[in-house]
C-alpha cells in the first residue's frame, strides 16, 4: 500500500483520536493523538500495516511531559511518530509493554528518569540508575536541582 | 632504582578499562596495540586478567554504577600498579562535568600517575604518554 | 653427578634455551604480522617483573593447593629435561622404560594447570581447566601412537638411548614413510600441549579472560610462564630424540643439530600465526578423526617393516 494509502486509511478509522497530523516530509509524519487512545492506534499501526517499532522518546518541555512513539514502515519508506501530550504534574498513560515486548525497557528507562507511570507494565522497576539514587527524583526533568552534596562541579582549576 | 621497578618499566602489562566512555578512546588504545604502532617492542603485552595487570589504561567519565567496579577491580589489581588517565573524560569529565551521573573526576577515586589529554588522544599521543610516565617512575624526567 | 646433570642441564640450561625459543616465537610472530618484535630480553625481563609483584590469594581458594601447583609442573619439566638431556649425551645406561616414565611425566604440567584453575575457586578458572581436561582426552591417544612407531621400528626396545644408537646406525627414523607420518602426527599433537593456537582453548583470551590462570599474579604466574617456556624447548627436543635422530655435538653436526631444531620450532611458530582458534568439540573431532588416523596408519607401516 501506498504512503497516501496509509494516512488516509489512519484519519479515517481513528478520526475521533487523531487531533493532529503533521506531514514532515515524504520519509516522516507526526501524528498527535489523545492519550487514551494510544493502545489502539499502536496496535493498528504495528499488527495490521505490520510496521516496526523503533523505539519511544519522552520529553519535558516546560508546559507539559510529551512522549513520541517512533514506527516505521519499511517497504514505504515512512516513519510514523505517535505524539501524546501529557500533564506535568502526574503524568500517566497506558503501557503498550505488554502488546510490544520490544517497549518494556523503554518505558522503563521513562519511568525512572522522567516520572512518568506506565499503567499496565508488567515490571516497572528502575533500569539505568545506581542503586543509591533517591526515589522520586528524576535527572531529566527541567527543574531537577542536584542532591549530591559530595559532588565536585569545578575543574579544581 | 630497584631492579623490581626497572624490570616494570621495561615490560609493562597494559589492562584497559572503559569506566562509562563513547569508546573513541577505547578505539584509539586499541589503535596502539596494532602493527602499525606497535607496543610489543616496548614489553606492553595486553593483560587477559586484572591479576596479571601492571598499568590500568581508563577511559570514560565514572558514572555512578562503573565506580563500584573500578574500586573493586583497582583493589585487586597486584602492587606495584600505574595508573593512566586516557582522554578528556577522565581527567576532568570533560563536557560532563555538571552531568547527574558523574559527581567526582577520576584523581578522587583512585590515585592517578599519568593523564594523556585529546579527545581522542591520538595514538601517537598516547605513546608519548607512556615515555613520560616510564621517565617519570624513573626519576629523569 | 647426576646433580649435576641435573642443576645445569635440566634446569639452567633448559630455561635459557626455552627463554630464546619463547622469544624466537615471538619475533617470527611479530614479523609475520609486519611489525617490529620485542627486544633479546624480553622472556626474561618478564619472568623478572613477575617475580617481583605481589601475590594475590583468592579467598575462596583453597590456599596450599594454589601455591603448590606450578611447582609441580615446574618440577616434571626439570625431570624430562634432565632425562632427555642424559640419554642424548649417553651419559648413563638408561633403564628399562624410561619413555614411558617420559610420557607419564610430560601428562603433569597440563594436569597442573588444571589444578590450579579448579584451585582457585573462579567459574571462569573451572572453565578453563575442564578444557583442559578434555583437549588432554583428546591428543594423548594420536601422541602414544605416534611414540609407538620409533619403538617399533627399533626393534621393540623401550630404551631412548637404544632408540638413538639405532638411529646412528641407520638413519632416522623421520626418513621412512611410516616415521614422517609419525612426525607429523605429534608435531600436531605437541601443539596443542603447548597450547598453542589453533588449540589455545584453554587459555582462550577472548573468551575466558585467561582460563586456569586468571587468579594466578605474582610469583606463581612466573613459574607458570617458565614451565610453559621450558616446555617449548622440551617437546621439539623430545621429538627430535625420536624421530630425528638425537642432538649430536662434535663437529658438522653441531649445525645439523640446530637446524633440525629451528626446523620445528618454525613449523610450531607458523600453524600458529596461520590458523583460527578451534572450539573443543572441533578440537576433540580432529583429534580422535583425522591425527588419530595418520598414526594408526604409521603402526601400520611401522609394523609392516616401511
Amino acid at each position: 500500500m501506498t504512503r497516501e494509502d496509509v494516512l488516509k486509511g489512519l484519519q479515517e478509522r481513528f478520526r475521533d483520536d487523531i487531533i493532529d497530523l503533521y506531514d514532515r516530509s515524504h520519509k516522516r509524519v507526526y501524528m498527535e493523538i489523545i492519550p487514551d487512545a494510544l493502545p489502539r492506534v499502536a496496535m493498528y499501526i504495528f499488527r495490521d500495516l505490520g510496521a516496526r517499532f523503533n523505539i519511544a522518546s519522552g520529553t519535558d518541555t516546560r508546559t507539559h511531559m510529551e512522549i513520541l512513539y517512533h514506527f516505521s514502515l519499511e517497504e514505504i519508506n515512512l516513519i510514523i511518530s505517535l505524539r501524546v501530550k501529557l500533564d506535568r504534574e502526574k503524568p500517566a498513560i497506558a503501557s503498550i509493554a505488554k502488546l510490544i515486548i520490544g517497549a518494556n525497557w523503554i518505558e522503563r528507562e521513562m519511568y525512572e528518569l522522567l516520572g512518568i507511570q506506565f499503567i499496565g507494565h508488567p515490571d516497572l522497576r528502575r533500569l539505568l540508575l545506581a542503586d543509591e539514587w533517591p526515589r522520586g527524583v528524576y535527572p531529566l526533568r527541567t527543574d531537577y536541582e542536584e542532591w549530591d552534596k559530595s559532588a565536585v562541579r569545578d575543574r579544581g582549576v | 632504582m630497584s631492579l623490581k621497578l626497572r624490570a616494570l618499566l621495561k615490560s609493562p602489562w597494559v589492562f584497559h578499562l572503559s569506566t562509562g566512555s563513547c569508546n573513541n578512546c577505547d578505539i584509539e588504545v586499541l589503535d596502539c596495540l596494532t602493527p602499525r604502532y606497535d607496543i610489543e617492542r616496548f614489553g606492553m603485552l595486553l593483560a587477559p586478567s586484572i591479576k596479571h595487570a601492571d598499568v590500568l589504561l581508563i577511559t570514560g567519565s565514572c558514572n555512578r554504577k562503573s565506580v563500584i567496579r573500578l574500586k573493586r577491580l583497582y583493589e585487586q589489581a597486584p602492587q606495584p600498579c600505574l595508573v593512566v588517565a586516557i582522554g578528556e573524560c577522565s581527567m576532568s569529565r570533560g563536557m560532563f562535568i555538571h552531568s547527574y551521573n558523574c559527581p567526582v573526576p577520576l584523581d578522587k577515586i583512585i590515585p592517578v600517575n599519568a593523564y594523556i589529554p585529546g579527545c581522542p588522544p591520538k595514538p601517537e599521543a598516547i605513546i608519548m604518554g607512556a615515555v613520560k610516565l616510564i621517565q617519570k617512575v624513573k626519576g629523569t624526567l | 653427578m647426576y646433580i649435576v646433570y641435573l642443576i645445569v642441564y635440566g634446569l639452567i640450561l633448559t630455561a635459557v634455551l626455552g627463554l630464546v625459543a619463547s622469544w624466537i616465537d615471538r619475533k617470527i610472530t611479530a614479523r609475520i604480522q609486519y611489525r617490529k618484535g620485542p627486544p633479546f630480553f624480553q622472556p626474561w625481563i618478564d619472568i623478572v617483573k613477575l617475580l617481583g609483584k605481589e601475590t594475590i590469594i583468592p579467598s575462596g581458594a583453597s590456599k596450599a593447593v594454589f601455591i603448590i601447583t606450578p611447582l609441580l609442573g615446574f618440577g616434571s619439566v626439570v625431570m624430562v629435561s634432565t632425562l632427555l638431556w642424559a640419554n642424548n649425551n649417553l651419559l648413563f645406561n638408561s633403564f628399562l622404560g624410561d619413555i614411558i616414565v617420559v610420557i607419564y611425566l610430560l601428562a603433569i604440567p597440563s594436569i597442573a594447570i588444571m589444578i590450579g584453575g579448579f584451585a582457585s575457586g573462579n567459574p571462569l578458572g573451572r572453565i578453563g581447566a575442564s578444557r583442559e581436561m578434555k583437549l588432554l582426552l583428546g591428543y594423548e591417544l594420536p601422541f602414544i601412537l605416534a611414540i609407538l612407531v620409533p619403538i617399533i621400528k627399533s626393534g621393540f626396545a623401550l630404551k631412548l638411548a637404544d632408540i638413538l644408537s639405532f638411529q646412528a646406525q641407520n638413519g632416522a627414523f623421520a626418513l621412512q614413510a611410516s616415521g614422517i607420518l609419525a612426525l607429523v602426527a605429534a608435531v600436531l599433537c605437541i601443539q596443542a600441549k603447548l597450547g598453542l593456537v589453533p588449540f589455545d582453548i584453554a587459555e582462550a583470551e577472548t573468551e575466558i579472560i585467561a582460563g586456569p590462570m586468571v587468579e594466578y599474579s605474582g610469583a606463581p604466574l612466573a613459574v607458570f610462564r617458565l614451565t610453559k617456556n621450558m616446555l617449548l624447548f622440551t617437546l621439539p627436543f623430545f621429538l627430535i630424540i625420536l624421530f630425528l635422530g638425537g642432538f649430536n655435538f662434535d663437529g658438522i653436526h653441531i649445525l645439523y643439530s640446530v637446524l633440525k631444531y629451528i626446523a620445528i620450532l618454525l613449523i610450531i611458530t607458523v600453524i600458529r600465526n596461520t590458523n583460527p582458534r578451534l572450539r573443543i568439540d572441533q578440537a576433540m573431532r580432529f583429534f580422535w578423526g583425522p591425527v588419530t588416523g595418520i598414526a594408526v596408519v604409521a603402526v601400520v607401516l611401522a609394523v609392516i617393516g616401511w
